[in-house]
């Protein structure tokens, strides 16, 4: 079982190359507010971080009211500076157990509706920032994204999916993003074929023609995508190699175009295809490392999807060990529902 | 003029019942129409089943409610951000349970309907209820479902309707609902949407007044008053649903089985002794934005009510190794109900000021 921490530290660089440290902690609530605010001699930021903490905790599901959380931050921010904003938002939520905690987070972000989940921007602008993660478009635009749930008040529908990377004994979990645009009505063209409507951005020719031929092999199966979407696929920053994140592209698609279940937590998946016009889910190497590897990661709500081949091979209990960490799992032979 | 002889009359809007709409109040003189029941509702919130009554005689103050036992079909969409996927699910109001001392259906009457549902009313509730659920984890509908999770996931769902709504579901299955939703067109409309105010209003950096604004005009006496009847209605069922939902075998179990029907004790006799929204003491009355928080804080406390409806669900469905889990919730719950009807009975917020 992941244990809750009791305290959190946060890192939030700014724009002026120096770096902010929050500190949030967990304790009893005894009768007092739900969140305290501290910042070094400004009372008012520490009440304005306590409204951006409270208009946040809105987008969450449940409330639990015997915690109080106590953010403290190390010195007081420039004038006018915001980006601590997403990082007191992601401490507050890792020390209450709403997200997997990390060694030490590292963000910058500000926005104008936390109570929608938006993140609006970061006051980094283009300076270098080494693994922050970085709010707005480009970084991190929802905060629902950080589980791969598409914003469900944006015009354009962007979902996660996450799959398993292993290099001997180490690994890691990448992600892949798929943003869905609807296409405008060409009043002429009718006849834009479905691989030109896809885009894959700071990727080699190969794999763009890899995703192009996969999403529209997947489309096709589907029966109601075709010719209403322009998408956009994004990779996280690791490199890698073979076809194992194409079950991932293809469930990532899906969210975006609202047309799967939604998973609680993170969808991660493993798989690839010689048919994804049939839907079929094929077997793929390293069954062994990804499943030590999906159990360190796997966390509360999660959800992870291996090829049904692999049904035999895993592990004894895996299924029940997952459980118990709030994950399930599931070893399929085609997409879609049962 | 003696009424002995006079005919009944059909109640207006009545041949919508079991079509559009659920249950309608009946004017008194009235003839349940056909193939309906009748329940009568007092103004204390008591409820009473009329057997096969050709006229509708209710004493005064009570509120005569006709519904139609349907069934009725609905198309849920369980994922806010997924509209083209649904549940088609079809339920019905059952035969009343001749164990229960009263039905579930009339409590829901009796508590927040007031003259007439409508059945995408109660088929928004449900939804909403069922997307709660799912949030929160006491229901999994996960992607690429199994056989095994969708079955589990069905009586889940059976168990939450009956224990929230009183309604009986027959069948539901996963429907693609394409041919009635377009997803692109209303992303492509909510971007034309979003476009206009930009150009209007510039967002104002660092204004947080602007922020709260809500959509929807909240207005605090009625909302107040409605949540308020729920809590005073629905809490005794609640805790006497707790003690007949399962008997802990295990002493820990039961132990916290106790203290939890203590503390919600506690809470449904304090709304039974809620101050009015509007004043501040006897005689001296109370701000607009104090009885604001003051409603905030009521309708919080339905929302808490809410889950331990489907707690309960949980609860009845549940085995032995799983109650220390359940009533952990409970506890987080419990909690949050005492923490919301304190706040509803505050005068003013707990200041800031501890020395810590």
């Amino acid at each position: 079982m992941n244990r809750i921490p009791e305290s959190v530290d946060c890192r939030c660089p700014l724009a002026d190359g120096s770096v902010l440290t929050l500190s949030a902690s967990r304790r009893p609530r005894a009768g007092r507010a739900e969140v305290k605010c501290l910042v070094p001699g400004d009372v008012r930021l520490a009440e304005r971080m306590q409204q951006v903490l409270r208009l946040a905790r809105l987008t969450e599901a449940g409330f639990d009211s015997r915690d109080q959380v106590v953010l403290s931050l190390d010195r007081r921010p420039p004038e006018g500076e915001r980006g601590w904003e997403l990082a007191a938002v992601l401490a507050d939520r890792t020390v209450r157990g709403l997200l997997r905690p990390q060694a030490t987070p590292v963000a910058n972000g500000w926005s104008d509706a936390w109570e929608r989940g938006r993140v609006d921007g970061n006051t980094l602008g283009t300076t270098a920032a080494g693994g922050a993660l970085l709010g707005g478009a480009g970084g991190l635009p929802h905060l629902g994204l950080l589980s791969g749930h598409a914003d469900p008040s944006a015009a354009v529908s962007t979902a996660r999916a996450w799959f398993p990377l292993h290099s001997g004994d180490a690994g890691s979990l990448a992600w892949v993003e798929v943003s869905v645009h609807p296409l405008a009505g060409h009043g002429g063209q009718e006849t834009l074929e479905e691989e030109q409507t896809i885009a894959a951005p700071d990727q080699d020719a190969a794999r763009q023609l890899a995703v192009r031929q996969v999403l529209a092999g997947a489309r096709h199966y589907d029966g109601r995508a075709l010719g209403r979407w322009r998408s956009v696929v994004r990779f996280g920053a690791e490199a890698f190699a073979g076809r194992s994140w194409e079950l991932a592209l293809v469930m990532a698609d899906r969210l975006a175009r609202g047309r799967e279940f939604v998973p609680r937590g993170r969808l991660i998946a493993s798989g690839c295809s010689g048919a994804w016009h049939a839907g079929r889910v094929d077997e793929v190497d390293g069954l062994a490392p990804k499943c030590a590897l999906l159990l360190r990661e796997a966390g509360p709500g999660d959800r992870i999807l291996l090829p049904r081949a692999w049904q035999e091979g895993l592990p004894e209990g895996y299924t029940e060990q997952l459980r118990a960490q709030g994950a399930s799992v599931a070893c399929v032979e085609r997409i879609g529902i049962i | 003029m003696l009424g002995f002889f006079k005919r009944a009359a059909p109640a207006a809007d009545a041949c919508e019942l079991g079509r559009t709409v659920v249950a309608l109040a009946l004017p008194a003189g009235s003839a349940p129409p056909s193939g309906c029941q009748a329940v009568v509702v007092g103004s204390d919130g008591r409820t009473r089943r009329l057997q096969a009554a050709r006229r509708v005689e209710a004493r005064p103050g009570e509120t005569v409610y006709g519904f139609h036992p349907g069934p009725y079909t609905v198309d849920l969409v369980p994922f806010e951000t997924a509209p083209e996927i649904g549940l088609r699910t079809s339920f019905a109001i059952d035969a009343p349970d001749p164990q229960a001392s009263q039905q579930r259906f009339d409590l829901y009457l009796a508590a927040e309907v007031s003259g007439r549902l409508a059945l995408a009313a109660l088929a928004a509730a449900i939804e909403g209820a069922l997307r709660h659920e799912l949030a929160t984890g006491g229901l999994e509908l996960p992607p690429c479902t199994t056989l095994e999770e969708w079955n589990a996931f069905r009586q889940g769902l059976n168990q939450l309707l009956y224990m929230r709504f009183g309604v009986t579901v027959d069948d539901c299955v996963p429907v693609d609902l394409g041919e009635s939703r377009d997803y692109a067109h209303e992303l492509a409309e909510r971007a034309a949407r979003l476009a206009e105010p930009r150009l209007a209003d510039a967002p104002e950096h660092g204004e947080p007044a602007a922020l709260g604004a809500p959509a929807v005009r909240f207005d605090p006496a009625p909302e107040d008053a409605r949540a308020l009847r729920r809590l005073f209605l629905e809490l005794p069922c609640l805790m006497c649903g707790l003690r007949l939902a399962a008997m802990p075998a295990a002493q820990e179990s039961f132990q916290r089985q106790q203290a939890l029907l203590q503390r919600l004790d506690l809470v449904s006799v304090g709304v039974n002794a809620m101050p009015a929204l509007e004043l501040a003491a006897p005689g001296q009355p109370l701000g607009q934005d104090a009885q604001l928080r003051r409603a905030r804080h009521s309708r919080r406390a339905c929302v808490s009510l809410d889950e331990a409806w489907a707690l309960l669900a949980r609860l009845r469905q549940a085995g032995e190794a799983a109650l220390p889990q359940l009533y952990g919730e409970a506890e987080r719950i419990v909690a949050n109900l005492e923490a919301d009807c304190e706040g509803r009975r505050a005068v003013t917020v707990a200041a800031e000021g501890e020395t810590e």
